[in-house]
């Protein structure tokens, strides 16, 4: 067989895979489309219920609690221009592809990064895979997803789910593992269960860790969402595609400084909220 | 003396024959061991193994504290964590309260570590999350008592170490001294019969540590505790021990009370341990004392001591009048004399036996 008969098997196989799989289990990704259109729509309706400045108000009240009266001010000030710019419902729309897709991957992710926290033959085995998602140009993601799901938010999200996880893997499974050895031998030695072992001893050392990890899956997911514009995510994403698509450089400004206001604002959040635990 | 009694007492940890050997064809190593008798050099060449531990066997009684010397590599960290099964053994039995604890499930496995055996650390190892009431009362708190209860235990335990007033205080707020004691309150909080002690003051400046060692001594003493002490100081073995192992490159080299090894030293390394260890309150009369027969004065006008008054006492006894000897009363009848001359072999470490032989 020479090479190009090769690949274009090849090629067939992989398409036929994916017909057969949209052919045959149609019903399976329906349901699955469902179910995260339907979480997507329940975050977005939270969000969008109540006029902007109360979401504003809600958020400085939160940066005000995790960070000081400084950071509250900014983050108030900073949403309420989101509206005044027009994008409010752009910029919510956006936020609520974020939390649904990190709040998805980290129920994926963090099991995942205990047993291999736990397992270090397991641990082995997904570096290579996490190595993997990691190097390949995130928007490979959307094809499969929009050939599956079709355009909308769910092949957004399934695609920002996949980019989202692996940075929670990777450092639940750090911070399980990396307990200290004389903490392990205390357990031991006072006698400890299995289970105890796992949430006094190493769990407390490892809430550092898996915090940063949820943090950084937030950021996978922002830069992700945007990308994700281009398969009709809605949101600010596809407000930039389509600002591209017609040179309208005022708008992608815009929807820019929107999307730096969002990223700025959860990532302050998350990580102050992570030092507040690790620090006590 | 609490050493005689302490013969007699039951024996609470029963090490016997132990070896460890780490390394990847261990099993391989333990063979060889076992059916050709190679050497540790032999194991490290052929089978790239380490011998941790060789051969150890000791008995610790109830009431007594033992203490294990060693420098560092010599398998004495070892050899307290087979005790307690943190590392299992590759050989040999270890009894616990006459239970081999190796066959133990699981759960009579945690329950003997929670009830029958403390273990204090040279790194302390306090939760950093948890205050200091937490903390020492952790061991309860893993066992499911209450927490009215299991605070009262660690408040108590807390109390005798002398702190009190820190519970709620955070262990990163304490200096390494009060650590150490928080430690120890944790161990003491799950009324153990028996404290292993690993290393426990090493890290600490001198003048804390032997003011902690003379707390460690007394505290055990008066609550009637076993323990096992690691260190590599001899001063700190002969100030805190009731008797002292000597460990060498994993094995034991020689068992016994601070008087016999430093008065009968097994090999010359350890006689080069105990070379600069000052006797004066060390040696006591009964191993210096000469034959009354052999003492030329007249025997009733010396001073009397005891069999086990030490060198210290001697001189003073010696000193306050104008004899040149003291009689040694043991029971109402003279059992030897000790004269200046062996007085002066006892601070060398010599016996007049031992002068005369050589």
């Amino acid at each position: 067989m020479d090479q190009s008969a090769f690949v274009a098997g090849f090629d067939e196989v992989v398409d036929n895979a994916l017909y057969w799989l949209s052919d045959n289990a149609a019903f399976l990704f329906d349901f699955i489309r469902t179910v995260l259109e339907g979480l997507y729509d329940g975050v977005l309706w939270l969000l969008t219920l109540p006029p902007f400045y109360v979401i504003a108000v809600i958020a400085g009240l939160l940066a005000w609690r995790l960070l000081g009266i400084g950071f509250a001010a900014g983050i108030a000030a900073a949403l309420a221009c989101c509206a005044w710019m027009g994008l409010w419902d752009e910029t919510m729309s956006t936020l609520a592809l974020v939390i649904a897709a990190t709040v998805i991957a980290l129920a994926i992710s963090l099991p995942i990064g205990v047993a291999a926290g736990l397992m270090p033959r397991l641990d082995r085995a997904l570096v290579p895979v996490l190595d993997l998602i990691q190097t390949l140009p995130p928007y490979i993601y959307l094809l499969p997803a929009i050939a599956l799901l079709g355009f909308g938010p769910a092949t957004a999200l399934i695609a920002t789910v996949i980019v989202a996880m692996p940075p929670a893997i990777r450092l639940t499974s750090l911070g399980i593992h990396m307990t200290p050895n004389e903490f392990i031998e205390l357990g031991q030695a006072v006698g400890t269960s299995r289970w105890q072992m796992f949430w006094k001893i190493r769990m407390p050392f490892a809430v550092p860790a898996i915090m940063a990890g949820i943090n950084q899956s937030l950021m996978m997911a922002f830069g992700m969402v945007v990308i994700a514009g281009i398969v009709g995510s809605g949101g600010l994403g596809e407000t930039i595609y389509g600002a591209i698509r017609t040179l309208d450089i005022a708008t992608s400004i815009n929807a820019s400084i929107a999307i730096v206001i969002l990223t700025m604002m959860l990532d302050r959040l998350t990580q102050s909220a992570a030092t507040k635990r690790g620090a006590k | 003396m609490d050493i005689k009694n302490s013969d007699a007492a039951e024996v609470l940890i029963d090490c016997q024959s132990v070896w460890k050997v780490f390394g990847e064809k261990s099993t391989e190593a333990i063979r060889s061991i076992t059916q050709r008798g190679l050497t540790k050099k032999q194991i490290l060449q052929e089978f790239n193994c380490v011998v941790g531990v060789s051969d150890a066997s000791l008995q610790v009684r109830r009431g007594e504290i033992f203490c294990i010397m060693g420098l560092s590599g010599s398998g004495k960290s070892t050899l307290i964590r087979l005790l307690n099964r943190l590392i299992a053994p590759s050989l040999g039995k270890v009894l616990v309260k006459g239970r081999d604890i190796a066959a133990l499930n699981d759960a009579d496995l945690r329950q003997m570590r929670a009830k029958n055996i403390g273990m204090v650390f040279q790194s302390v190892a306090l939760l950093p999350q948890r205050n200091v009431l937490e903390n020492a009362a952790f061991g309860l708190e893993v066992q499911g008592v209450g927490r009215d209860e299991r605070n009262r235990a660690a408040e108590a335990a807390l109390a005798k170490v002398g702190l009190a007033d820190w519970t709620q205080r955070y262990p990163s707020e304490l200096s390494g001294g009060m650590q150490q004691r928080v430690g120890l309150a944790r161990a003491l909080t799950s009324d153990p019969e028996i404290i292993l002690m690993d290393e426990p003051f090493s890290a600490l400046d001198p003048l804390i540590r032997r003011q902690l060692q003379d707390e460690f001594r007394q505290l055990t003493k008066d609550l009637g505790k076993s323990a096992v002490f690691i260190t590599h100081d001899l001063d700190e073995a002969i100030r805190i021990g009731d008797r002292i192992a000597i460990m060498k490159d994993g094995v034991i080299i020689q068992v016994g009370t601070a008087e016999e090894i430093v008065m009968n030293p097994a090999d010359q390394y350890v006689a080069d341990f105990v070379a600069g260890i000052s006797r004066l309150h060390l040696v006591k009369a009964h191993s210096l004392m000469a034959p009354v027969a052999g003492y030329a004065g007249n025997v009733d006008a010396l001073p009397r001591c005891a069999p086990d008054a030490d060198i210290d006492a001697l001189i003073g006894a010696i000193t306050g009048g104008h004899s040149d000897a003291v009689a040694i009363a043991d029971n109402g009848g003279i059992v030897g004399i000790v004269t200046i001359r062996n007085l002066l072999l006892g601070v060398r470490g010599e016996t007049a036996d031992a002068s005369r032989a050589a």
